[in-house]
This record gives C-alpha cells, structure tokens and sequence, in this order.
C-alpha cells in the first residue's frame, strides 16, 4: 500500500492539480498550496528530502532576478498606452482610404493594420477594439457580410500574438529556456505566411461571394491625392519608428528584449504626447492595470515552481515524459498529439496557466524526441491564437461584442470566428509540414549536437534559467 | 503519532480560521478595511514602479549606446523594482479579484457558492501557503542581513532590501487573503455587498 502510494506520488499529484484547479480558486494560490501539500507527504514518505525543498529560495530568487520577465510590464505597458493614444484610428482611416477601391479593400486594410499594430505591441485588446470602432461602422455601412466583418477584424486583432515583440513569446521564450531573440527570428516566417493566408481568404471571397466584400464607392473615398498621401505617412511613419525602436534595437543586438520593450514604452508616451492624447489619468490607468497583469502572472509563475519542483521531485516529470515519448508515431505522433491536447485544452485553461503549468511538462519529452523547441513553441503559439476566438475565453470576440452596434448579432459573431479558426489551424498544419518556415531566420540552423543536445535535457527539469549568483540557501 | 497530530492541528487550524471568519465577521470589518487600506497603498506604490522601472531600463539602454557606460547597480535596480512590482502588488490584485482562475465550475456557480469557494479556498491553500513560503523566505533574509551580502557584480547593490521584499510580500497576501476571508463570511451572511466580482483578466 505505502510503496504503491510512494511510486505513484506523480501521477497523484497530477490528480490533485486538475481537481484544486477545478475548484476555481486563483490558481496560483492552489499551485503552490497542491505543490506544498505534496511535498509534505513526499517528505514523510521518504522519497524527497527536507532539504530538498531549500531549493524553494532559488526558484523564487531565479523568478525575482530574472530579465526577461521584467520585459512583461514593459510590453503590458505599452500596449496599454498605444491602446489609448489614437494611432490604430489614424492607421486604419488612411490605409482604408488607400485600399477601399479594391473588393474586400477594407478587410486587406485590417488585416495589415493588425500586422503593423502586431508589430509595435502585443497585446490583443487594443487592436481588436481599435478596428472594432472606426471599421466595423463603415463596413457595416457599405455592405459588408456581417460575419465577414467580424470575423476579419476579430482575426486580425488576434495575429499581434504571433508577430514579434510579442508577449506570448516571451514567456515560452522563458519557460523553453530559449533567447527571446531567437524566438522572434523564428516567427518572422509564420507572421508572414498567416498574414498571406488571411489575405488569400479575402482574395477567394472577393472572387467566390463579390456581394460579401463589395468595394467602396467613390463618395466614401474622401481623402485623395496629397491629402491622402499625407494621412498615410502620418499614420505609418511614427509606427515604423516605434518598430524599430523595439525590434530594430532586438535585432541589430543594441538592446536586450527587455531593454527594447522599455524603450517602446517611452515611445509609446512619447507618440501618445504626440496626439495630444497624453493625460496622467491615461498614464496611471496604464500603470495601474500593467501592474496587476504583473502581479498575476509572476504569482502564477511562482505556484508553478513550487508546484514543479515538487513534481519533479517525486518522479512525476519522468511519468509525464515517458508517456508522451511513447506515444506511436515518433516526432509526428507527438506533435499531432500536443497540437490537438492544446487546442482543446486551451478552451478551459488561460495562455498563462498553459504556459506555467502544462508546457514545461511537455518540453522534456519534445527536448528527447530532438523536435527543435523554438519551431515547438512557435507551434504553441499559433495554435492557442485560436482560443482567442472561440467560446468560452474567445477575448477578442468579447471585445468585439463590448464595441460592436447591436444590429451586429453575437451569433454572427461567433460563427463568423469559424473560417478564421480554419485558417490558423491550416498554418499549423503548414509550420509542422515545413519548419525551414521558422528554421529559415534562425541565425545558425539547429544541428543535433549529442553535447548540446545533453545540455538542453540537464537544464530542462529546472525549468528555465536561474541565475543563483552565489547565494547560499539557508539551512531549513 | 507526533505527524498524525500535526496534521490534525493544521487542520483544525484551517477550521478555526473559517469558523473566526464567519462568526466574527461583523467585529472584524474595520480590521479587513485596514488592511486593504494598506494594499491599496501599496498598490499606488506598485503602479509606480511600472512606470519607474520602464524609464531606468530605457535609460540604461539609451546612456550604454550613446557613452558607452553601463552601470551594475542601475541594471540591478531594474529587477529590484520588478520585484516591488510583483509583491507588492499582489496583495492588491488579490483585492480587486484580478487572480487568474480557472472558472471552468466558478464561472457556473452562484455568487453565494463563489464566496464560500473563495472563503474556505483562503484557509485552505492561501494561508498555508503564504506562511510556509514566510517561513522559507525570513531565515534566508536574515542570513543576507547579518552578512550584509552585496551583489557579485562590480558596483552592485546590496541584496537584503529585494529579499525581504519576499517575506514582506507573502505577509502581504496573507493580510490581504485574511481580509477577504472576512468580507466573504460578511457577504455570505448578509453584512456586506461583495464589489468585484470575478472577471477573466485581459491580455
């Protein structure tokens, strides 16, 4: 009885989570609360230490210490002024103007401020209700298909995940143990294959159903000539400035992402000050909100730890990775298998708690089976873009229903997600059948060095990087 | 014998809690508005740091480019400020409900089962936890006191300010956890009207 119980602590300990988590308390308190629990029997078992837990210290020293999450806030921030500051409305109106003689004029439009949008920040919020409000009226108005419309500025929004500086990368970069850098390069491939395919949707709609995405009429065009032009430019010159602050300085290695993400902040101020749109009350709300999403990720972050480090000491890391390395199929086996895990998974669980929780288990097991772990976790992240448009957590759906008028129905809302969802998982599809898609823009392709290869699975179970700096624990 | 009575005690520790929440919920409420008083303040204090700590790494960036002159102790004040962020900030996203749960079964429920959910989820996971995680942290902070331990790096700052922030910040949410105990058992037994109700955070 006891022997079975000390052998099957692991497994155990997985059933406790899934049911403390099901509780629906915040779940970085029952993380940390299973993990401790756990480590009490584990210890009255006899199968980890007591000293064992003085590990405890240095996972909260590495979470405090670490760099790359200090990039969190900045990012958070600056989404949350640009959000606020009018650049998404100046954007959307010229480019508008500039593709509306086109059928589907107005959904390309999207589609590419979302990308630019993507590109200066990361998060969903600000570009979903930017389009929301200034183009969902004027599709709505020239005739637009409802769903369509919804649908496209719903999908556009959601692509900032994908597009570097991206937050969702940021923490995989963390939880995969991988430079941020790295993991930008690699998804400049899928950012621009899923802007390609979004656009080849609107392409076969125009051809296919014309009545859907008719051109807008030449009244609807106020803008022309000079004054167009310059509309354009002051839309797009202070946002490729602010890109290359943050990805220009990541790239030609002036700045760390870190260092980047708080530069783009300060031009984030600067812009807004720019549109006149700066106010302290603008600037606290920014502060304010940054610092809880802060605090409620790390918090999460640090359950997971406690929780993990337990895990790890009762076997339970083995058990999860000699499950999925067995699984039939080798590299292809595995993938299918976690790609279609996480969709499903992502219906009931948030982007961090997946992040934090489930794939640090899985990292190991892709680690063993040599799948690269920067084209895996780009693979990750396409594919939870998705619960971004689905129900139950479906935010930029949720968004988009807070702003829309009411004549657009919620049904529409939800079925015109569909084709979107379709073409994400399409690109999943496409990055596992190609992965020079990502492999391409990494500097140095990823040979299988047996050394490296070492390495990387000695420095796994860890869990990221920590940097102890010649702290001693203190005896417990 | 010994370990069967610990683990009794915690238990009747855990229900203890519960049954001081709801019995003296109405005497304990100024106690719960002095605590969030406190978290609020230094939620004020955390939204600064935001701010603070985006100009000093933007700076640092800007001052290694432009003269070529890097400082430890400013690199090191960025992740001392994170920190600050973190834990001092969380009692009050504890406050205002901003923990990210899974409400697979919360989302469902009624906001009496809610309350109860969070009322016994604090004796339960929150409190224990927070003190075992004190209990981790506080001796290690007094070891990097009486060593007045500083950073390895040349021209770095001295440790023990970020380490107690570790000890101080589970206080921090123990309080806070505390106070909202009360105010659940409070609006669970009609004394009080519960203000934030739960949403899913927003990214």
């Amino acid at each position: 009885m006891i022997d079975a119980i000390r052998s099957n602590l692991g497994p155990m300990m997985f059933g406790g989570l899934i049911l403390f988590l099901l509780i629906g308390y915040p779940a970085a308190f029952s993380l940390a609360a299973v993990g401790l629990f756990f480590s009490f029997i584990a210890i009255e078992m006899g199968v980890i230490t007591p000293s064992y837990m003085g590990n405890l210290t240095f996972q909260l020293y590495g979470i405090i210490s670490n760099d790359l999450l200090l990039s969190i806030p900045f990012f958070t921030f600056m989404g949350a002024i640009l959000e606020r500051c009018g650049l998404a409305e100046d954007l959307l109106d010229s480019i508008g103007q500039l593709f509306g003689s086109v059928r589907g004029g107005l959904s390309y439009a999207v589609i590419f401020v979302g990308a630019i949008l993507g590109a200066i920040t990361g998060t969903v919020a600000a570009s979903v209700i930017a389009m929301g409000v200034i183009s969902l009226p004027v599709m709505m108005r020239y005739g637009y298909n409802m769903r369509h419309a919804t649908g496209v500025i719903a999908a556009s929004g959601t692509i900032t995940q994908l597009i570097p500086p991206s937050l969702v990368l940021v923490v995989l970069a963390d939880v995969m143990g991988k430079s941020v850098g790295d993991m930008y390069a690699g998804a400049i491939g899928p950012s621009i294959v899923q802007v390609v395919l979004f656009c080849i949707w609107v392409m076969i709609l125009s051809i296919i159903k014309p009545g859907d995405v008719p051109a807008l009429p030449p009244e609807a065009r106020t803008l022309k000539g000079w004054a167009l032009v310059r509309k354009c430019i002051r839309g797009i010159v202070p946002s490729a400035a602010l890109i290359f602050l943050v990805l220009g300085t990541i790239f030609m290695g002036l700045a760390t992402p870190t260092e980047a993400g708080a530069m783009g902040a300060v031009g984030a101020i600067g812009l807004a000050a720019m549109y006149r749109t700066l106010s302290w009350k603008l600037t606290y709300q920014a502060m304010s909100s940054t610092m809880r999403i802060t605090a409620m990720v790390t918090m999460i972050l640090i359950g997971s730890r406690v929780f993990s480090l337990v895990f790890q000491g009762v076997g339970g890391g083995l058990w999860i990775e000699h499950m999925l390395t067995g699984l039939p199929g080798g590299q292809v086996g595995f993938l299918t298998f976690t790609m279609i895990f996480i969709f499903f998974i992502a219906f009931f669980l948030d982007f961090f708690e997946i992040a934090f929780i489930i794939i640090p288990m899985l990292a190991p097991a892709a680690a063993k089976l040599d799948i690269n772990l920067i084209w895996f976790a780009l693979l990750i992240c396409a594919n939870i873009q998705t619960s971004f448009m689905h129900p139950p957590f479906g935010f930029a759906l949720f968004y988009l229903r807070g702003i829309a008028p009411p004549t657009a129905k919620s049904r529409d809302i939800y079925l015109g997600s569909i084709p979107w969802i379709v073409l994400q998982l399409i690109l999943v599809a496409l990055m596992i059948a190609f992965p020079q898609m990502v492999t391409y823009w990494l500097e140095k392709p990823v040979t299988l060095d047996p050394a490296a290869l070492e390495k990387q699975l000695g420095t796994m179970p860890s869990y990221g990087t920590i940097e102890l700096q010649g702290l001693t624990p203190p005896k417990p | 014998m010994f370990k069967l009575w610990l683990a009794l005690a915690t238990v009747g520790c855990m229900a203890a809690t519960v049954a001081i929440a709801w019995f003296f919920c109405r005497e304990l409420m100024p106690l719960s508005r002095a605590i969030d008083k406190v978290g609020g303040v230094l939620g004020v204090v955390a939204s600064w740091l935001v701010l603070l700590a985006c100009v000093v790494s933007a700076g640092n960036a800007t001052i290694r480019y432009l003269f070529s002159y890097s400082s430890n102790a400013w690199l090191e004040l960025q992740w001392y400020m994170f920190a600050g962020i973190v834990l001092l900030g969380s009692a009050y996203t504890l406050k205002v409900n901003e923990h990210v749960r899974v409400d697979l079964f919360y989302g469902m429920v009624s906001d009496r089962a809610r309350h109860w959910i969070d009322l016994l989820g604090g004796a339960v996971f929150l409190l224990p936890m927070c003190i075992v995680m004190v209990w981790f942290t506080w001796p290690w902070f007094v070891q990097s006191w009486t060593l007045n331990e500083a950073s390895n790096n040349a021209g770095g700052l001295i440790r023990w300010p970020v380490i107690l922030l570790l000890p101080v910040g589970f206080v921090l949410i123990l309080l806070q956890g505390i106070s909202e105990m009360i105010k659940r058992a409070a609006a669970l037994r009609g004394f009080h009207q519960h203000e934030y109700a739960y949403e899913k955070p927003l990214q």
